[in-house]
Formats: C-alpha cells, structure tokens, sequence
C-alpha cells in the first residue's frame, strides 16, 4: 500500500514537473522571441507608446530699473483653439466663445470661415488672461463642448508699469519677437533660447523618467540704469509741456553727472508697449536719439568750450555786437534783443547770435571743428537702444563761407536731445566726455576722456549759473538752488529749407557748484511761444523740483524754513 | 546516493534558488526604486516650475499695484496728499554737537 502510494506520487510529481518545465519553456521561448528575436518589432512598439519628446520654450529675461522695480516681465499664459472635428459642434462652441471673449468682427468672420473650411487647427485668441481662460475653461468642461477647445501654453509679455519707460522699453509681438527698444537690441540675450526634454511616460501618461536632449536657457534679466519714479515724473511734465504748447512732440533726457548713466528719458508721444503692434510707426520713433534738428544757442556751450581751451578769449572781453544785425557773406545773423557791445561772459548769458559768431570766426574753422567732435557729434554715443542717430556734422572740407558763423550758434549741424545732454554733461562732470549708458549691468561710466581743464570748467559753469539767474534761462531757476543752464531755440528743417517752425530746448545741471543730475529738455514745434526760455525752460524747473525731491537734493534754503535740532 | 549526500544537494539547491530570488528581488526592487524616483524627481520639476512661475505672477501683480500712476492716483485722490509747492518744504538738520 505504501510503495503504491509512493509510486503514484512519483508519478504525479513527475507529471507535474514535465508541466511545469513546458511552461517555463514557454515563458521563456516567449521571452526570447520578444527580447531576441521580435527584439526591434517590440522595442519600436514601447518606444511610441513611452517615449515623447517635449519642447520647451525659453522665458524672456525681466527687465527692471535701477532699483529692481519691473518694467517688463513674462508670464504664462493660455492661448485657445479649435481642434475641429466636428464642424457643426465648432461653429456652436465657437459663438458661445464669442459671448465671453472680445474678438473682432474680421476675426470672427475669419474663424467662422475656416471651421466650415474643415480646418483643423485654429486660433480662438493667444495669450488669454487669467480671467478669459477660466471663462472660456469652464466652457470647454461643460458636455456640449467637451474636446472641441485646446490650449497652448506661452509666454505672454506684461508691462505692469504701462506706459512708463515705453521708448526704452520696445515691446514684443504676438510670437515674442523684438518690435523695439531694448527688447530689440538686447534680443538675443533676453531672449534665451528654447529647449527639448526627452520623457517616458506610463499607461496613465505620467513621466517617469526624463534626460535634456536641449538644456532650455532662461533669457538674461537687464536691470536698466533708469529710475521709474523719475521717468514716471519727466513723461508726465514733458507731455503736461507738448499739450500746453501743442507741440508736435518733445524729448527729455536725465544723466546722472557723475557717471553719465541715463536716469530717465522720456520721448512723447509715447505708446503702451503691449500694444506696440498697433502702434503707428512716427509714435515709436525715441525722440531723444533719433530726432535730429539744429540746436540753436544750446549749442553755444561747446564754442564757449573752445574759445577758452584754445585761449583765444577772455573772461570780460568785449565783442561788438553790431546792434543787432550782421552780414556774413550774402546771409544776415540776427539776434531778438539788440547789443551793441558785450563781454566774453554776457554773449552766452544773454544768447547773442552776432557775439557767437564774431567769437567763432576767431577761433577758427579747424579748432572748432575739433572741438565739436570731441563733445561727441557727428557720431553715435553707442546707447544700447536701436535706431539712435549720428547726427550730421559735415567735413571740414563741406563747409561754406558761412558755416563757421552759423555752426557758432548751432546751426548748419543736426544733433539730438541725448547728444546734447551729453555735452551738457561734460560740463557737469568737471570737464569729461562720458560715454551714456542705460544698462545697469555695464561698466558704470563707460569710457572717460577729457575735454576741459577743470579750470575752464568751472568758468564755464559759472557763466551758465548766471545764465540762468539773469539771463535767458530765468525760467528755469529755483530759490536757493544754483542751476546752470543754456537755453536754445532753433529754426526747423523741413526738406532741406529752415521753415517758421521752431525746436525749443534748454540744458542744464544742478546743483551747479557739485553736479548730480544733467537735464536736456526739447520741445519740438511749440504754437504760440516758442523760445526756449519760455517753453523748455519752465520744464526743466519742474523736472527739477521732482528731481531735487525724490532725490532729496534740497537746495540751500532761507533761513525761516530751516529747523535745527 | 545517501539520504545525507540528497539532503545536501537539496540544500544546495535551496540556497542557489534563494541566491538567485534575491538578485532578482534586489534587481526589481532597485528597478521600481529607480521608477518611483523618477515620478518624484519630476514631480519636483512641476512644483519647482509651477512655483517660478507663481512667484513671476506675484511679482507682476505686485509691480502693477505699484505703478506709480495708480499709486498718485491713490495719494492724491483718496489720501488727499499735494506735492509741495516752494516754501512748503523744511529742511531739518541734526546738530551734532548738542
């Protein structure tokens, strides 16, 4: 009984065991059949069931001012679109759309068409904000909707600051590319640049594993040399001034005076730049580096420069001023208010053309020339901004008879406002040309060189000081604070021929006996009056005051308004 | 064959099939350890990407409330604040000596 159980049991365990084997012979012929032999059929089969590559798209870099307040950053955002599978569906989606989203009439007509076109892919509206996506969002949950609307995301440009700052800023366009500004001449480092993460995925289309094919790199943040508040301050007067004048425009440009860094610089008209698309093409135009017009007496700072480094005058010199009218050749120098004679110091103080001219014919074509391309005309300053002009300064061998005397009281030479304000600030830093800069990051003072002994300097500051307290530029002064400054008023160009309209302009810097900040004011084409001491002047006083504020720049006040502690 | 010399060959046996469990068993666990730290590793990249781009959202929003527009607005309008015109400002200096 015992054998027979024990052989039956052999039995069965053998059985069981050839089972078992042809089993794990099955497993295993399967096995190699899938690893080794289908290896490729199998492996190509998981491979688009797991792997996927995923584009990455690069954020712009922020922009900031000089005190890390941002004026340009890039969010997120959801972009809509009809995946039509089902034209009818498409069309009743798509007017439930039209309820919750401003779309225009074109826009609408266009959509409508290409769902009836069969197209599969179309544009609802790009970069939706927060509130338009969860409208259109819970739209898409509802069941009579359900697949019909997709979305993508991208990046969305945001300038929280509006208008502020738009000139420097630029703007981008629907795709983010560069329309302006420092969005266009720094576009390749704000940009970065886009990226592809290879991934595997699970049934439940979750990643599991993933390796950079393309390291995405973000897009360099700029700080800009600029302050908003001050910026925010300037657009404001600068506009307040264009409206009240009824100007064509303006320009104004803040350096700081030591290190020649761009504080603010305002352009009007100006624009929104998350509209800049829509913008017309003469209001993008940066007034501060890409008008040119001829300066007029502003001008006159850099012959004073001249005459006093070439020592060809002297402080307290007088000229003849010949009552008012001059001849030069067959064309006549005239100034507003007629002299007879004048000193060195009183030409500049009281803006005399006549006085400018016989100061310029003694100088001499070459010096002069020298001169005005060491304050940096005739050439771009090399601004980190796109668009910024040279200016026009012909060859000496261009000039005609009458060029040195027009050139001495800034005409026959176009400049721009920023040009200008960097001559003023030649002045304002003891005698250096100081090459501008709008980029925090950057060298700060850029290059250096001088162009006036300090002596000179000071004399020179001293006659614009009194220019301002007595002289054309009394507009522009403040009780208590020493301001020295040029006014300028100039005929307008208009196809090569001086018209009747005028560029009123006034520069200057405060505090006069230690510069912190050079202003450059322009006011293009004022109606009803249009000397710079009338027009630009009271500007540059209302920047200052803000300036002086803010900057806590007080001036030295009268004894009754002084509290000692 | 002895029972000694089956009971050791059966030893033998058990202790290769316990060999061979155990790489196995150190093999596929290490495997989906691996796995499992991969979800995690990316469930780090979406939280690290979801918060930047929170912190961008808050930096905008709090940027706009800043704009300085909106700010005069506030502080003239509803604080009733004026900028000072000349003579309104007091300069304060901090003798030292006393």
């Amino acid at each position: 009984m015992t054998m027979n159980s024990n052989r039956q049991g052999k039995k069965r365990f053998f059985v069981l065991s050839i089972f078992f084997f042809i089993w794990i012979f099955m497993i295993a012929f399967k096995l190699f059949n899938m690893q080794v032999l289908d290896y490729t059929t199998y492996m190509a089969k998981v491979k688009a069931q797991i792997n996927r590559v995923e584009e990455l798209h690069s954020k712009r870099g922020t922009i900031s001012d000089r005190n890390g307040e941002i004026l340009a950053i890039s969010l997120l955002s959801k972009s809509a679109f009809i995946s039509n599978k089902d034209n009818a569906l498409s069309l009743v989606v798509f007017k439930k759309i039209c309820a919750l989203l401003a779309l225009g009439n074109s826009q609408k007509i266009n959509v409508v068409k290409r769902i009836r076109r069969g197209e599969k892919f179309i544009w609802i509206k790009r970069k939706l904000t927060d509130e338009e996506y969860l409208q259109v969002k819970a739209l898409t949950l509802s069941k009579d909707a359900a697949g019909t609307i997709d979305f993508i995301d991208e990046y969305r440009r945001v300038y929280p600051q509006k208008k502020i700052a738009s000139h420097i800023l630029g703007g981008v366009g629907i795709d983010e590319q560069a329309l302006g500004g420092i969005e266009t001449s720094l576009d390749t480092e704000i940009k970065g640049r886009g990226g592809k993460l290879k991934v595997l995925i699970d049934a439940r289309k979750r990643i599991f594993q993933f390796k950079y094919i393309e390291q995405p790199v973000t897009g360099r943040d700029i700080h800009l040399s600029i302050d908003a508040a001050l910026q925010f301050f300037v657009e404001r007067e600068l506009a307040a001034a264009v409206d009240k004048y009824r100007a064509a425009g303006g320009a104004v440009v803040v350096l700081s005076s030591r290190d020649g860094q761009v504080l603010a610089m305002a352009s009007n008209p100006d624009y929104c730049p998350e509209n800049i698309w829509r913008t017309p093409l003469p209001v993008l135009k940066n007034k501060a580096i890409s008008f040119l017009y001829d300066p007029g007496s502003t001008f006159k700072i850099v012959l004073a420069a001249a005459a006093l480094e070439n020592r060809i005058c002297s402080l307290g010199e007088m000229f003849n001023c010949h009552n008012g009218v001059y001849r030069v050749k067959d064309r006549q120098i005239t100034d507003v208010h007629p002299f007879d004679r004048l000193s060195f110091e009183d030409i500049f103080i009281q803006s005399s053309n006549i006085g400018a001219a016989c100061i310029g014919q003694r100088l001499g074509e070459e010096k002069y020339f020298q001169a005005i391309q060491k304050f940096g005309f005739g050439r771009r300053n090399g601004i980190m901004l796109p668009a910024e002009e040279n200016g026009i300064l012909n060859p000496l061998a261009k000039w005609s008879g009458v060029s040195l005397a027009f050139l001495s009281h800034g005409y026959e030479i176009s400049v721009t406002p920023l040009q200008m304000a960097v001559a003023f600030n030649v002045l304002a830093s003891g005698g250096f040309f100081i090459r501008p800069n709008i980029i925090m990051n950057d060298t700060p003072g850029g290059s250096q060189a001088r162009v006036l002994s300090a002596a000179n300097q000071r004399r020179l500051t001293e006659i614009l000081t009194a220019a301002v307290s007595r002289g054309t530029g009394k507009k522009a002064g403040i009780a208590g604070l020493e301001i020295a400054g040029k006014t300028g008023t100039a005929h307008k160009v208009k196809r090569g021929q001086y018209t009747r309209s005028y560029v009123a302009s006034f520069g200057g810097f405060f505090p006069a006996h230690d510069p912190q900040v050079t202003v450059f004011v322009m006011i293009d084409e004022p109606q009803g009056l249009h000397f710079g001491g009338d027009v630009a002047a009271p500007v540059f006083k209302a920047i200052t005051e803000k300036i002086m504020l803010y900057l806590k720049l007080f001036p030295d006040m009268p004894g009754e308004n002084e509290i000692r502690i | 064959m002895n029972s000694k010399g089956r009971s050791l060959a059966d030893f033998r046996l058990a202790i290769l099939a316990f060999f061979i469990f155990l790489v196995l068993f150190i093999y596929s666990s290490l495997n989906l350890k691996n796995v499992d730290l991969g979800y995690r590793q990316h469930e780090l990249l979406l939280a690290e990407k979801t918060l930047r781009l929170e912190i961008d959202s808050l930096q905008a929003r709090r940027a706009e409330l800043l704009n300085l527009e909106r700010m005069e607005k506030i502080v003239v309008e509803k604080l009733g604040y004026q900028y000072p015109e000349a003579g309104q400002i007091i300069k304060v200096i901090v003798d030292d000596n006393e």
